[in-house]
């Protein structure tokens, strides 16, 4: 006779892109980049979804241009999804993108009880309008203040402080962090940040990871933060990498 | 997936004559990359760590060394077989990003799932295979600690099944330590880590391991968490902060025999309704110690040696409904009910050796230890099985799986003979001398 038919309860795990769509993005193939990372990245989500049965992994997504609309509204079980190409054209509503996530992020239409969202902002230029307003909006709301948020820049225009404001408080030290902007000046580096989010940075949100002593930099048991952060990928060095003094 | 080897190049590795074939990329974990691999035609695994891991734990190289020079406890870990260093001269055919080393090991046979998928609800496994795993579980880490080795990262996350068996592997087994010396850096796994090295009073040890243990055994057997019960319905985003009161502050077991404050919701939380009364009072016993007083007394905490006791009596006791075929354990001795669907359980007959009571069903085994104390729990070569006809399932019989001719009586006097492989029909039996010793058939 079978294991009686039951599971270990889960908690919904709300993961959303907001994805910059200004004209910008149709130069060098940046859209198409982002379109193939994410849908690339899809089947490594679903399996790290499957492999957490504490979680419910939903997907949603954002673009911006001249106003922000929802790309995905539907909260999408990550093993159902279906990515539609995103397209370019038109200026930067980055704020309004926070202004709509800071709407779903209000209880309802969120869940009484979660794990924390992570929400990954990627852009690859200034916003144009006003940012620091969304931001504040979106703060308001406990979820995003418990959500994990990334940033990724795309290409060497984009703006890193107000990337670096949605993420939070700049980490001390040098060198790269997920709690700094991942730079991605070329379509494989993107595809591996994309990646290492949507499932290094899933299963850490979703289910507890291994946990290594302090003695270690940024991610240990004892950072601050409300969910301790995967290692980046090891990725090729990028020209614009900050990789310290070369010569001393 | 961004392979750290490249898939498909054979490569040069130091004290290897010939180069390993790298096959293909099999998963990537937060410390490095597992490959399938080929070396002169025998496939094994090569686990390849990402530098950032390596320049953190400083005493990962030895820690392998030392595994590697001890030996596995048991088959049942997918133990460091080799440490393995790119070949002098020969690292410009590596790429960059992957400068550092990796350790051999065996292949895990794709029979073999990982055990959150059971947990996830999502594998058909029997309740007799689930309790074999913990018995093996438990079995293996009482090999590991008698090594004088800890294993520090019990985890659903480092535990592969068998279903149809009931067999188990460990993985991920570069933690591993003498007890007692606290090199390298993991703590464990929020969920699972004892208390004491959540709350970050002390490092992990055979001690911590004993907990982390009961919760691996709880989730296995329940597919819920020792520690989900109202708490949990009273946080709302379920972040480290609150995994910290819950598995560390805070913590209650959802089934203390004396404070029920903490009892699982009938709605979020029924796996754990369902299941904690499948279990005999003696091993549910076992859990109220480990996650009671042993909650914050390391000493308190059931020990391997009674899991494996516990476990291999229940699964003496295993009996089915004769009504609803679901597989139940009830204590000998005591009227019970199915705890599926309430029937009355009648008294079985049972098989009685010098040291041991089995209950007969179907897939029941006789094992050494049922006739010889001295042996040990093992259920891994069991002496014989009880098996239904292969026509005719009202027929239960025992089969010989010794090697050797056993001889028996019926209840009318007769003379029968077992060889090995042979199965004799219970209706009749009234003894048979096995190779380890007398079988008797006691009738209710």
């Amino acid at each position: 006779m079978p294991f009686p038919n039951v599971r270990l309860s889960n908690r919904p795990l709300h993961f959303i892109y907001l994805c910059d769509c200004s004209g910008s993005m149709a130069a060098q193939g940046k859209m198409q980049a982002l379109n193939q990372a994410i849908r690339q990245s899809l089947p490594g989500m679903a399996e790290v979804a499957r492999e957490n049965p504490e979680a419910r992994v939903l997907v949603r997504a954002v673009r911006f241009a001249d106003q922000a609309a929802w790309h995905l509204a539907e909260p999408t079980p990550v093993q159902q999804l279906q990515w539609r190409d995103l397209e370019a054209g038109g200026i930067t509503a980055m704020g309004d993108a926070l202004n709509l996530v800071a709407d779903a992020l209000q209880s309802p239409p969120m869940e009484e009880r979660a794990l924390p969202p992570v929400l990954v902002l990627i852009s690859d230029g200034q916003p144009t309008d006003d940012f620091d307003a969304g931001l504040a909006n979106l703060m308001r709301r406990p979820w995003a203040q418990k959500a994990v948020r990334l940033a990724i820049a795309m290409g060497h225009d984009a703006d890193l402080e107000v990337l670096q404001q949605f993420i939070g408080p700049e980490p001390s030290g040098r060198g790269k962090s997920p709690r700094r902007p991942l730079q991605a000046s070329n379509a494989t580096t993107l595809a591996q940040y994309i990646q290492w989010a949507s499932t290094a940075v899933v299963g850490a949100a979703s289910m507890p990871a291994s946990r290594v002593a302090a003695a270690d930099a940024g991610t240990a048991a004892n950072s601050p933060a409300n969910i301790p952060l995967p290692d980046l990928p090891p990725t090729l060095l990028d020209p614009s990498d900050d990789v310290g003094p070369l010569v001393w | 997936m961004n392979w750290l080897l490249p898939e498909g190049a054979s490569l040069p590795f130091e004290g290897l004559e010939q180069p390993l074939l790298i096959e293909r990329g099999l998963g990537g974990g937060s410390q490095g990359q597992v490959f399938a691999v080929q070396l002169g035609g025998e496939r094994l695994a090569l686990k390849w760590y990402f530098p950032a891991c390596i320049a953190r734990d400083p005493q990962l190289r030895e820690r392998l060394q030392q595994s590697i020079r001890l030996g596995a406890p048991n088959r049942d870990f997918l133990w460091p077989l080799a440490l393995l260093d790119p070949a002098p001269g020969s690292l410009g055919r590596f790429p960059a990003a992957a400068v550092g080393f990796g350790y051999l090991m065996g292949l895990r046979p794709e029979a073999f799932v990982g055990a959150h998928r059971h947990a996830g609800g999502d594998l058909a496994i029997s309740l007799q295979c689930v309790l074999k795993a913990c018995f093996h579980l438990a079995e293996a880490f009482h090999q590991l600690h008698l090594k004088g080795l800890c294993y520090k990262d019990v985890s659903l996350g480092n535990l592969f099944l068998e279903p149809s068996s009931g067999g188990i592997l460990i993985c991920d087994n570069d933690n591993v330590d003498v007890d007692g010396q606290s090199s390298g850096s993991v703590l464990g796994t929020p969920g699972f880590m004892a208390p004491e090295v959540l709350l970050g009073q002390a490092k992990p040890s055979a001690r911590s391991d004993l907990f982390s243990l009961a919760v691996l055994l709880f989730r296995l057997l329940t597919r819920h968490d020792p520690f989900r019960g109202q708490r949990e319905l009273e946080i709302r985003c379920l972040d480290e902060p609150a995994r910290r009161r819950l598995y560390g502050e805070e913590a209650l077991f959802i089934f203390d025999p004396s404070d029920p404050r903490n009892r699982p919701d009938a709605i979020e939380h029924s796996a754990a309704l369902i299941t904690w009364p499948i279990y005999p009072a003696s091993l549910q016993r076992l859990f109220e110690q480990s996650f009671g007083p042993g909650l914050r007394q390391s000493e308190q905490r059931t020990l391997t040696g009674q899991w494996k006791q516990a476990i291999s009596l229940c699964l003496d006791q295993r009996q089915l409904c004769s009504h609803c075929g679901q597989e139940t354990f009830p204590a000998a001795g005591a009227p019970s009910t199915c705890w599926s669907c309430g029937t009355p359980l009648p008294a079985p007959l049972r098989l009685e050796m010098p040291h041991g009571l089995v209950s007969a069903a179907a897939g029941n085994e006789l094992q050494p230890h049922h006739f010889d104390p001295l042996v040990g729990e093992s259920i891994r070569e069991p002496l014989a099985r009880l098996v239904a006809h292969p026509s005719d399932p009202t027929l239960l019989g025992l089969q010989n799986l010794s090697t050797s001719r056993w001889s028996g009586r019926t209840t009318t006097g007769q003379s029968i003979e077992l060889d090995p492989g042979k199965t004799c029909n219970l209706a009749a039996l009234q003894q048979l001398n096995s190779s380890a010793g007398a079988i008797l058939v006691q009738r209710p």
